[in-house]
């Protein structure tokens, strides 16, 4: 990973955290809800390699633990993405072949979302965290995942032309 | 070589959870740093959220609008040619009528109770990856807004405020999990604890092994010492069910709330209680039937000609 991407990767999470705080989370989906920057994540580091995908995670987590209205300690969400991203870079996709098939990523992306949000939740009651009853949490986690499935062709191939418009010469 | 990038790769790795931890460690105790850095965030983000509401406002709820087309669309077909020209301004009137209603009920409200209240819109939803149930508001600490101050909406309470920046406050849905807020029932004066559990279900216990609820009981708030974070007398719910399981200390039950809080466009902030404890007097009426109105015609004969 060459240092030069980092700004850039920054301001592409931070928008698409502006995105997410100022737009999608006014829209009233009639099934939970649908985080767009835990599915862009999960699609972004599917393409990376494993040096990137670890900083990646590490700086989209903290993008998301600024959330105002998040209740969780702040780190929680750094924690979860640092690991999901070395989960899903090293052992997710040295199990897949190296050319990746929209279905593979659609699956991977909502499959990655849902064990986030499950892992989130885990350590944030671990932390003492008050999460909810079942029924919330498992509609919450159900709806996110119909909703990253459903919106899966627009916002997959949308993150790989933003992938691909990080890369340096030297990266390619 | 291979070997070597592993390496690297997972002594990154272990940094950055380390210093993850590390970040969690210092909210946990309380660095204020770290709720500051939020608070900017707040700042920050205030107004984007207040553009992105304007522009959002007319097709926030466009998916509740999709699960009724289908009843609804021949009567659309029949209206549409009429009302393409007005469709924008309608949708703009329509929002700012349905706001207008949800001010005056709210002031009614805090007018009934003497409390002294500020107004605001809610500008955005807490989001899906927190798990928590919250709204931002468009005023704050430069409109009196204050944090552990009660929100309430016409029909009853909303939540409380969380935090605040200069123009904006992040409040606590009543719905929200770590919501727990004292009770008391319209009428034998039973108290209870009530606790949000998600998606605008509550349940409720008594405190007392004696204190009674039914179904129909109507829940007011108790009110905290100093009015924060809860002012007396504000209605909250109404209980729906009463679980009666043998060996249990004290009554329990769910209660359904007053507010939609899935339906808020703007609400007010309890800023001040100038007439103390209202009691009872803001329990909700139920709708009187309105009045039949019976004509009798008697027919006067007419004299022959």
């Amino acid at each position: 990973m060459t240092l030069n991407r980092l700004p850039l990767i920054f301001g592409i999470f931070f928008m698409m955290f502006l995105f997410q705080e100022a737009l999608l989370d006014r829209i009233d989906f009639f099934v939970g809800g649908f985080s767009l920057y835990l599915a862009f994540f999960m699609a972004w580091i599917m393409q990376d390699e494993r040096n990137s995908a670890v900083t990646t995670g590490f700086i989209a987590g903290f993008i998301l633990d600024l959330s105002p209205t998040l209740e969780a300690p702040f780190g929680l969400w750094t924690l979860v993405l640092t690991g999901m991203s070395y989960i899903l870079a090293t052992n997710v996709r040295a199990a897949l072949d190296s050319e990746l098939s929209p279905v593979v990523m659609t699956a991977v992306t909502v499959f990655g979302s849902s064990i986030a949000l499950i892992l989130f939740l885990l350590f944030g009651t671990i932390l003492g965290q008050d999460v909810g009853s079942g029924a919330y949490v498992t509609q919450e986690i159900i709806g996110n995942a119909l909703w990253a499935l459903l919106l899966s062709p627009i916002y997959i191939p949308v993150t790989i032309a933003l992938y691909r418009g990080t890369l340096t010469a030297r990266n390619r | 070589m291979a070997n070597r990038g592993t390496n690297r790769t997972r002594l990154l790795w272990v940094s950055l959870l380390v210093t993850s931890l590390f970040l969690i460690t210092l909210d946990l105790r309380g660095v204020s740093l770290i709720s500051s850095i939020r608070n900017g965030t707040q700042s920050f983000l205030a107004p984007i959220q207040r553009v992105g509401s304007n522009f959002l406002s007319p097709i926030s709820n466009l998916f509740e609008d999709i699960t009724n087309l289908g009843r609804t669309k021949s009567k659309i077909d029949a209206l549409r040619a009429e009302n393409e020209s007005l469709k924008s301004q309608l949708i703009l009137n329509e929002n700012a009528v349905g706001e207008l209603e949800q001010l005056k009920g709210v002031l009614d409200l805090a007018g009934k109770a003497r409390f002294k209240v500020v107004s605001a819109r809610v500008i955005s939803k807490g989001g899906t990856g927190t798990f928590g149930e919250t709204i931002v508001l468009d005023s704050g600490t430069n409109a009196g807004i204050k944090r552990d101050m009660t929100v309430i909406a016409a029909s009853g309470l909303v939540g409380v405020v969380k935090s605040t920046t200069a123009t904006s406050a992040v409040v606590l849905l009543m719905s929200d999990p770590s919501f727990r807020i004292g009770v008391r029932v319209a009428g034998s004066q039973d108290m209870g604890i009530l606790s949000g559990e998600g998606e605008g279900k509550f349940s409720l216990r008594m405190l007392s092994a004696t204190g009674q609820i039914k179904t129909g009981d109507v829940l007011l708030s108790r009110g905290s010492s100093g009015d924060k974070p809860f002012v007396p007398g504000v209605p909250v719910g109404k209980v729906i069910t009463v679980d009666n399981a043998t060996g249990q200390l004290t009554k329990q039950g769910r209660v359904q709330g007053f507010v939609d809080l899935n339906a808020l466009g703007v609400v007010s902030v309890v800023i001040g209680n100038i007439g103390g404890n209202p009691g009872d007097a803001l329990v909700p009426q139920a709708p009187r039937p309105a009045p039949t109105v019976t004509i009798f015609v008697t027919p006067t004969p007419t004299a022959k000609e």
